[in-house]
């Protein structure tokens, strides 16, 4: 029952990833790229984590990809023509990723097979993440807080209202 | 329960879409959502080794990684925003003023 | 886990019942809104139709499945059909985690030669009892903006994109100061199941020795402040007036979904009842005790169920007639003030009320 669930969301994640990666219009890109993730947040729910389900749909489908659709519609990216790439780019590109790719998936099967899991229950809940976070990661927990201010301060400089148009040198 | 090497096996595929995504296409955008599958096939990783070895720091990464993925993904978009504005052009070839 | 023939015939009667609720809400609520908004209004309202206009809904649900179902020229076709569904995956899914009404122990019964519920197992009247409850809820409804996104880009009409842009940016604004209103009273339930949250709330506050209160959540004065916040949240989320940018009807003609018609409409409209109905089913659990009955110790038989799921009914029935009270009172606020009240007034509320209940539980008042 639960295999037939991986293999289900498996291929919607891969499907939908290659749709991301191979179709032209960037919206159409975005959706799929949604229903990549929302499989991925079921993937983590087989793996007993339901708490980081749950955040990987908030942060990464609600919030993330809709600043991705934000831009492409208000840029109205979807009219500009889709720049094309030569040849030997994509010959190569496929080729080095295919090359990679194999490696991975060979090393994989040869060192990570793990024959059984330990005994007992996995605390993945918000209490355990919640103590570990404020005992043994407190110090980057505050750097993060610092690194989304940058980022906020960041965002807002660049794209800001009182914006000159610089001329193309 | 479910082996821990498959969910390997689908983050090694994931990745290696993204890795097709990020070398072949040439709109900002997307070569960006890219990433972020990349991204998220990392996360995938982690959580299959933090329940291999029952270990709840897997899951902390994982928490970390999305936020900092976020605060990326508005940085970056920003700065897409801006390139656009200069070049009008979406292809991330035209960014090539320090090129020789 | 192990799943037995009796865990999925139950899960398939929850499943069912509600379902049937859910589905029912939007024409309920149809006549509801009709006649309360004439009520408000001095006006008779709908009542050519059957008794006081009850039949409303059915002449309603006819006139959109007869008519013409349009799709505009150079509209993307793909995203213009899969809009309405996006906007009812949330409506239909969230409500899945809300407990309503009292778990207990099956009897064991013999029926047709057949015994039944051997070893009484517990009947717990929620959907899906899932431990991260609530972000669950948060999850789906962030996805409610993904609807009106592409419904308003789909449509090929920038009237209807401005309508989506705006409702869009006040979703996303108003979903922080939500979440966070709903984390001080997580903080006191100390678990982000439901149905913990609902436990919390049985039992009562003692005054003066001598008075009890229910010890609902709206009772406790650290949560008064987040009870405000979230209620005027839920609004926003759910796109109602006083925020209702999404639609805006003598501004920007529908808004959002200005270019639907027939099923497609019509499904907008239910998802938004629904929506509405989810909300009050979440601020009736987290706020008013859920399926908590004032001053009765509910006893863990058939008849405790159905009376607590009663009165989860009835609160969730006022919260809608407070949601249509409020449509009709108070004017839309102007988008930028909206905007600002949002992000400066209610976020740091929010906040702020989170500060003040972790410090009350720190000192152990609560």
């Amino acid at each position: 029952m639960e295999f037939a669930i991986f293999f289900f969301f498996a291929a919607v994640a891969v499907i939908f990833a290659l749709v991301v990666v191979l179709h032209r219009n960037p919206v159409v890109g975005a959706l799929s790229l949604v229903a990549s993730f929302f499989a991925l947040a079921v993937m983590y729910v087989l793996l007993e984590a339901p708490f980081l389900a749950a955040l990987q749909v908030i942060v990464y489908a609600g919030a993330i990809m809709v600043l991705f659709l934000f831009v492409i519609m208000l840029l109205n990216l979807q009219h500009v023509a889709e720049p094309v790439t030569r040849p030997i780019q994509q010959f190569l590109g496929y080729t080095t990723a295919a090359a990679f790719g194999v490696g991975l998936l060979y090393y994989i099967v040869k060192y990570a097979v793990f024959e059984k899991l330990p005994d007992g229950p996995f605390h993945a809940d918000a209490h355990t993440i919640g103590i570990t976070l404020f005992e043994a990661y407190v110090f980057p927990f505050e750097m993060v807080s610092i690194l989304l201010l940058a980022a906020i301060v960041g965002a807002l400089l660049l794209s800001g209202r009182t914006y000159q148009k610089r001329e193309a040198t | 329960m479910i082996p821990t090497h498959y969910f390997l096996i689908l983050s090694a595929i994931l990745f290696t879409i993204g890795v097709v995504g990020v070398l072949t296409r040439k709109n900002g955008i997307t070569i960006f959502m890219s990433i972020e599958l990349m991204v998220n096939a990392v996360n995938l990783t982690f959580l299959a080794y933090a329940r291999q070895f029952h270990q709840v720091h897997g899951l902390i990464f994982v928490f970390f990684i999305m936020a900092i993925a976020a605060a990326e993904a508005a940085v970056g978009l920003a700065i897409f925003i801006t390139l656009f504005h200069h070049r009008n052009t979406i292809d991330v070839d035209e960014a090539n003023l320090m090129h020789w | 886990m192990p799943f037995d023939a009796t865990d999925i015939g139950l899960s398939i009667v929850k499943i069912a019942i509600v379902l049937f609720m859910m589905l029912n809400i939007t024409p309920i609520m149809v006549w509801v809104e009709r006649r309360g908004s004439a009520l408000i209004q001095d006006r008779p309202g709908p009542n050519r139709v059957g008794p006081f206009g009850l039949f409303q809904s059915f002449a309603d649900a006819l006139k959109f499945i007869l008519k013409e179902d349009i799709v505009p020229a150079r509209a993307h076709k793909w995203l213009y059909t899969l809009a309405p569904a996006f906007g009812l995956l949330p409506a239909l899914t969230t409500i899945a985690v809300v407990p309503w009404g009292r778990s207990f122990k099956l009897p064991e019964k013999v029926w047709f030669g057949q015994r039944f519920f051997e070893g009484r197992p517990l009947f717990e009247p929620v959907v899906a009892d899932v431990s991260a409850g609530i972000l669950v809820v948060f999850a789906l409804a962030s996805l409610a903006v993904y609807g009106i996104t592409i419904a308003g880009w789909s449509s090929n009409n920038k009237y209807s994109l401005f309508g989506a842009i705006r409702a869009s940016a006040q979703m996303i604004s108003y979903e922080l100061s939500l979440t966070l209103a709903a984390v001080s009273v997580l903080l006191v339930a100390g678990s982000l199941r439901l149905t913990d949250v609902v436990w919390h709330q049985t039992g009562y506050f003692v005054l003066f020795d001598t008075v009890k209160i229910p010890a609902w959540n709206v009772f406790s004065p650290a949560m008064w402040i987040s009870f405000i916040v979230f209620g005027v949240s839920a609004f926003a989320e759910t796109n109602r007036l006083p925020f209702d940018f999404a639609e805006a009807e003598a501004e920007l003609v529908a808004g959002y979904h200005t270019e639907y018609s027939s099923m497609k409409f019509a499904l907008f409209f239910m998802a938004e009842y629904m929506a509405m109905g989810t909300m009050s089913a979440l601020i009736a659990t987290l706020y008013l005790g859920g399926w908590d009955i004032p001053w009765y110790n509910e006893p863990a038989t058939w008849q405790g169920f159905v009376l607590s799921a009663l009165f989860f009914l009835i609160k969730v029935v006022f919260l809608l007639f407070v949601f249509v009270w409020v449509r009709w009172t108070i004017p839309r606020l102007k988008y930028d003030i909206l905007m600002k009240i949002g992000w400066k007034v209610f976020l740091p509320l929010a906040v702020l009320n989170t500060l003040v209940v972790a410090a009350f539980i720190a000192a152990g008042w609560i």
